[in-house]
């Protein structure tokens, strides 16, 4: 069987983001460029179920990302993945999410797979929309947040989270499949894992070898961003020392009274 | 683009507040644009949410009791919604920005070919072109995603970010025809809900939220839930108490669970990360109560009280009860 999990090069998280007044994008210079922390989820999901399955199931990763991030991907192969294959091309810069979509689809049909792995959010402006989008595009099924998975006589099973509790869901192969976070902890790269990852392939695709029919990169974007504003600032409020559970529960009391609130 | 469809998404009849919010966007969005306003709700129970749905200012509202869509995942939905938005041309569409909505919102994407803005608090329409605004980087930033006119575009819309306002001439209800030729292979086989009857946390205009602070789960029903009762709103929880199994994963907020923008947020035993602080800080007022004056989130609340929150919760529960009656 063969599982292949999408990973999006990010700015790390843990720095302030900026956008650049000009391009209307995250300013990424400077910043660290890191795997998007909820797709290591999902590649921990790929490698659980491929020591679950057995026999030849392998992992393939694959990233949409300038040429130059290309070793960032060794973090995933150091983890347990396979093999890799990274999209590159000028020609995709400025895609939204339909253009984003449509390319890594039509990349993913020459990649081939049985189940593929998407992360259910992107740390950098996140929409949750590229799964759906990649199923529709791929003509497979989507199935989303799950939380634990098996692949039992051909077809997937998972318990999945929703908006009000959480689902028991079967779905025929090939497949989309997002994950939760409640999945399971990513694992950390072993010393023998880094060490095996620098002999990993890293297959390179590029714009002329998907065959769209649609342009993609800004100019073939259904999106514009037109603007941006640093949100209302929010100043520090007021500190008060509680003496008390009664003198503390007033002193909110009176708050919410004067906010009119109660 | 100048006609507007709504996703009303639903179980067994019962929907999210945000769809009569969507409801009544839709029309203003119409009249600016020149079009029509529509809702699409399926599966069972339809019938009888459309007739509340009607009282809401839209042109029509298409309805199918089909109980494929309840025993199938996503794809019966997403097959109604082409259908209902191919018969209006390229439109613009309205979902929810719930967990279902993203992934009905993102199949949409690939089956229209269509532009997608997420998470959007307001609209401005600028000549004849649709701009969603929204807030992004877990609200570092607020944008501005205009769509292409000639092409679909969807909208997810935040829940509690729009007015819900019924009234209007009346829709008329018209039965929708279920695409023909379709199979469906995501069998649903078990449907669980958890905190049944609550007031959805997306939607709840107080939110009550506790942390690691509580130290365990029995507090969260003890002392969070009498006070949020008494404010008429939702519990919620941080992470690390999801993550310790004192709440479901449902009720987390922040980075890795849920966005909530209610009027008034209290914060009880949080520390303020900002995996925390990215899921609540667009709420109207945040009250924090924190043993710990040097916490994080003392920087962006509007009020911090310093004390023992077991002693502070029952007090103010009972303040606030005496103040309704």
């Amino acid at each position: 069987m063969k599982i292949v999990v999408t990973v999006k090069l990010v700015p790390d998280p843990n720095a302030e983001k900026r956008i650049d007044d000009g391009t209307k994008r995250l300013i990424r210079t400077g910043v660290e460029t890191v795997l998007n922390p909820y797709d290591e989820y999902a590649l921990e999901a790929a490698l659980q179920l491929k020591e679950k399955i057995g026999g030849d199931t392998t992992v393939t990763v694959f990233s949409m990302a300038p040429e130059a991030l290309k070793e960032t991907l060794r973090k995933a192969l150091a983890m347990g993945a396979d093999d890799a294959v990274l999209l590159s091309d000028a020609g995709l810069e400025g895609s939204d999410v339909w253009a984003s979509s449509y390319a890594i689809a039509h990349a993913l049909k020459k990649v081939g797979f049985d189940l593929l792995i998407v992360g259910g959010l992107s740390d950098d402006g996140s929409t949750g929309a590229t799964p759906g989008a990649l199923a529709e595009y791929l003509q497979t099924p989507l199935v989303t947040n799950a939380r634990k998975a098996e692949v039992d006589g051909g077809k997937l099973k998972i318990e999945r989270e929703t908006d009000t509790g959480y689902q028991d869901v079967t779905a025929p192969l090939p497949c989309v499949m997002t994950t939760a976070l409640t999945f399971g902890e990513p694992r950390y790269a072993s010393l023998k894992g880094i060490m095996g990852a620098k002999k990993k392939t890293i297959a390179a695709l590029t714009l002329g070898d998907l065959g769209l029919t649609q342009p993609v990169g800004q100019g073939g974007s259904k999106t514009q961003l037109l603007a941006f504003a640093p949100p209302p600032a929010r100043g520090k409020g007021r500190v008060i020392e509680a003496a008390d559970g009664p003198s503390g529960a007033q002193a909110i009391f009176d708050f919410l009274k004067e906010r009119k609130l109660v | 683009m100048t006609n507007v469809l709504v996703y009303v998404q639903h179980k067994n009849g019962v929907t999210p507040k945000v769809t009569f919010e969507m409801a009544t966007q839709a029309r203003k969005l119409a009249d600016t644009l020149g079009g029509k306003a529509y809702a699409l709700v399926v599966g069972a129970g339809s019938s009888k949410l459309a007739e509340t749905l009607k009282t809401y200012p839209l042109d029509a509202v298409h309805v199918n009791d089909d109980a494929d869509v309840d025993k199938f995942l996503l794809d019966p939905v997403v097959d109604y919604l082409e259908a209902a938005a191919k018969a209006i041309g390229p439109a613009l569409l309205l979902v929810a920005n719930t967990l279902t909505g993203k992934d009905v919102a993102g199949r949409l994407v690939g089956r229209l070919n269509a532009g997608i803005c997420a998470d959007a608090t307001d609209f401005k329409i600028e000549g004849g072109k649709v701009v969603a605004v929204m807030p992004k980087f877990g609200g570092a930033a607020i944008t501005n995603c205009e769509l292409r006119p000639g092409d679909y575009g969807i909208v997810t819309i935040r829940p509690n970010a729009f007015a819900a306002q019924a009234g209007g001439a009346g829709a008329s209800v018209q039965a929708i025809e279920k695409p023909a030729g379709k199979s469906y292979g995501v069998v649903v086989e078990k449907d669980v809900e958890e905190g049944t009857g609550e007031l959805a946390l997306e939607e709840a205009p107080v939110v009550v939220a506790g942390g690691r602070g509580l130290g365990g789960p029995g507090p969260f029903d003890t002392l969070l839930k009498p006070l949020a009762s008494a404010l008429g709103g939702a519990v919620g929880a941080s992470r690390a108490a999801a993550d310790a199994g004192w709440v479901p994963y449902s009720l987390q907020i922040g980075q890795t669970g849920k966005t909530v923008s209610p009027s008034l947020y209290v914060a009880v035993g949080i520390s303020g990360a900002i995996q925390h602080k990215v899921g609540m800080r667009s709420s109207g007022t945040i009250v924090a109560i924190n043993k710990d004056g040097q916490s994080p989130i003392a920087e962006f609340s509007d009020l911090l009280v310093v004390g023992d929150a077991f002693a502070i919760v029952p007090e103010l529960t009972k303040l606030v009860q005496a103040a309704k009656s």
